[in-house]
């Protein structure tokens, strides 16, 4: 059985438009995808194709319009422990320690403090922030808060980790670092990873198998077994061996397909109406009132 | 090393003072120079001689208690009211918020003023209408800011939490709460300085102690000296009261970097 099953996913979301009506924005088209235990699962694909969305759906943030979301054979209902995120913008809370962030999960089922802590310090350190604990998020670097970011959602010992576009905002050398610390964690601790990118080589360098997008609404094109063994990922020349190549030309193409298609409906979308965009909330009464007196 | 640190602190501190000393000798020589009638507008020393009068005698703190007082009542009682309905508000009554914005707005920007008379009229002209009054200027900045800062909470922060399986209350607790703490704390910050300068008016207005109405008393008989006295009071209470909130701010958000008290 897998541990992450996916069968004929669809979901919808409904935009205000200016009519104040509802327009139906298909994000999701039926997604079938399917990850073993311990598997590291890359989803790449082109901007805006649901790639974020379906993975809130698997943490159980929202719930699918049609379809289901199987867990080790359960129906996905809600969020639960046994999945932990970690998000591509900075999600700790400032007001938090390092080591409290990290503390932060533990203390709904952990109530004994000097154990909390125990569990903290040990994860940071796994992270390689052993000296950082009493600094606040804002004191850190921006590679340093993914990392503290990782170790708050290992410290639950989740099965499954669910990441989204983790390494997006950092710098290219710290990116390369972390890829590999990433990939060092998850296969020494056997978790099942579902990790979302848009950088193929980082695709191709971490996952077993890189399932392919289509533009919206998305569904699976096509799923990629990567044939890189971990000896060969150890290695810092993984990308000249000719496994890598092949695999990052595959995925190239079928990913080009799909880019393309994005800019062409963009193209088609600016045509036929100028400036609509899907209407946002607009800024209600009170937050105005607001600028208002703090003006004074 | 450590000398040279503190001449560089002598000197901001010189150049800080610089303009507030420059009124000061100005406003005491202006007499001399004829600029200014004296009986009209008595100089620092003539004022500061006065102040030390009245605290011996005790007559100013005894103003001073009556306004304190009542700020700090009106002060507490709503935040008791406007920090509940600001959560409720701001978190989980949408449609409520709705419906009910439009009367808030018209309401907490109403001059406060034109409504003292409806409070002296419900609440007599005792200390119940100022406290009230006080009470309602209070709870505007208060419950604005924290319906505001409820909803400007980052939603990542939210999915953090939700993830983690947490429940209402600790998400509330643990994420929006802390999260929102300092858009509240403005809200806090600006209705203890509208809490003060309501006081003096509404006891310029109707009272029969306090400072705001020591200005009135002393102008109304003529003791120039004293009303300035009462004047230069307030000035300093409301200095020191702001100082205090930043000070009290300062500690409860002791994560963040930019408050510069």
């Amino acid at each position: 059985m897998a541990k992450i099953e996916s069968v004929n996913v669809k979901k919808t979301f409904k935009i205000k438009n200016k009519g104040n009506q509802y327009d139906e924005l298909p994000a999701l088209g039926g997604v079938d995808l399917k990850i073993d235990q311990g598997e590291f699962m890359v989803i790449v694909g082109p901007s805006g194709c649901g790639k974020s969305t379906f993975l809130d759906l698997v943490s159980g943030l929202t719930l699918p319009d049609e379809g289901t979301i199987s867990i080790d054979g359960k129906s996905v209902t809600g969020p639960g422990l046994d999945r932990a995120i970690v998000f591509q913008q900075n999600a700790l809370f400032p007001w938090r320690t390092t080591l409290k962030n990290v503390e932060f999960g533990l203390e709904s089922i952990n109530s004994d403090k000097d154990n909390r802590r125990e569990i903290a310090l040990d994860y940071l350190s796994l992270v390689g922030l052993s000296g950082y604990h009493n600094h606040y998020p804002h004191q850190l670097s921006g590679g340093m808060k993914q990392r503290v970011s990782i170790a708050r959602a290992l410290a639950l010992n989740p099965g499954i980790l669910l990441m989204d576009e983790p390494l997006a905002a950092l710098d290219a050398q710290t990116r390369e670092f972390l890829q590999r610390d990433i990939l060092r964690i998850s296969k020494e601790s056997h978790k099942t990873v579902l990790f979302i990118t848009h950088s193929i080589d980082e695709a191709v360098f971490l996952g077993d198998k890189v399932a392919v997008m289509s533009a919206r609404p998305g569904i699976i094109k096509q799923v990629l077994d990567i044939p890189l063994t971990a000896e060969q990922r150890a290695r810092d020349d993984v990308v000249a061996t000719q496994e890598f190549v092949q695999s990052r030309q595959t995925l190239w193409k079928l990913l080009k397909e799909e880019v393309i298609k994005v800019q062409e409906a963009q193209i088609r979308f600016q045509s036929q109406s100028p400036a609509q965009s899907p209407a946002r909330v607009s800024g209600n009464g009170l937050i105005n009132a607001v600028r208002v007196l703090t003006k004074i | 090393m450590e000398s040279n640190e503190f001449i560089k602190k002598l000197k901001t501190f010189a150049l800080k003072s610089s303009a507030i000393v420059a009124f000061v000798l100005l406003w005491e020589a202006a007499p001399h120079l004829g600029l200014i009638d004296p009986i009209f507008i008595p100089p620092p020393s003539v004022v500061a001689v006065k102040i030390y009068q009245l605290l011996l005698s005790g007559e100013l703190l005894v103003h001073i208690a009556a306004s304190l007082q009542r700020v700090f009542l009106g002060f507490i009682i709503a935040l008791v009211v406007a920090l509940p309905l600001g959560f409720l508000i701001g978190g989980w009554f949408k449609t409520f918020e709705m419906a009910v914005d439009p009367l808030l707005q018209v309401l907490g920007q109403a001059n406060p003023f034109t409504l003292f008379p409806v409070f002296m009229a419900l609440l007599g002209i005792g200390e119940l209408s100022k406290i009230g009054i006080i009470y309602w200027v209070c709870q505007w900045p208060v419950l604005f800011n924290t319906v505001s800062g409820i909803k400007s909470v980052d939603p990542v922060y939210i999915k953090v939490g939700r993830s983690m399986g947490l429940t209402k209350f600790n998400l509330f607790k643990k994420v929006l709460l802390p999260a929102a703490l300092p858009a509240i704390f403005t809200g806090i910050r600006m209705s203890a300085v509208f809490a003060f300068f309501m006081l003096i008016g509404a006891e310029m207005i109707g009272a029969h102690s306090g400072l705001g109405f020591l200005i009135i008393q002393s102008e109304a008989v003529f003791n120039m000296p004293k009303m300035y006295a009462a004047i230069v009071s307030v000035a300093l209470l409301g200095i020191a009261i702001n100082y205090l909130m930043l000070n009290i701010e300062k500690k409860a958000m002791s994560w963040k970097e930019d408050i510069v008290v």
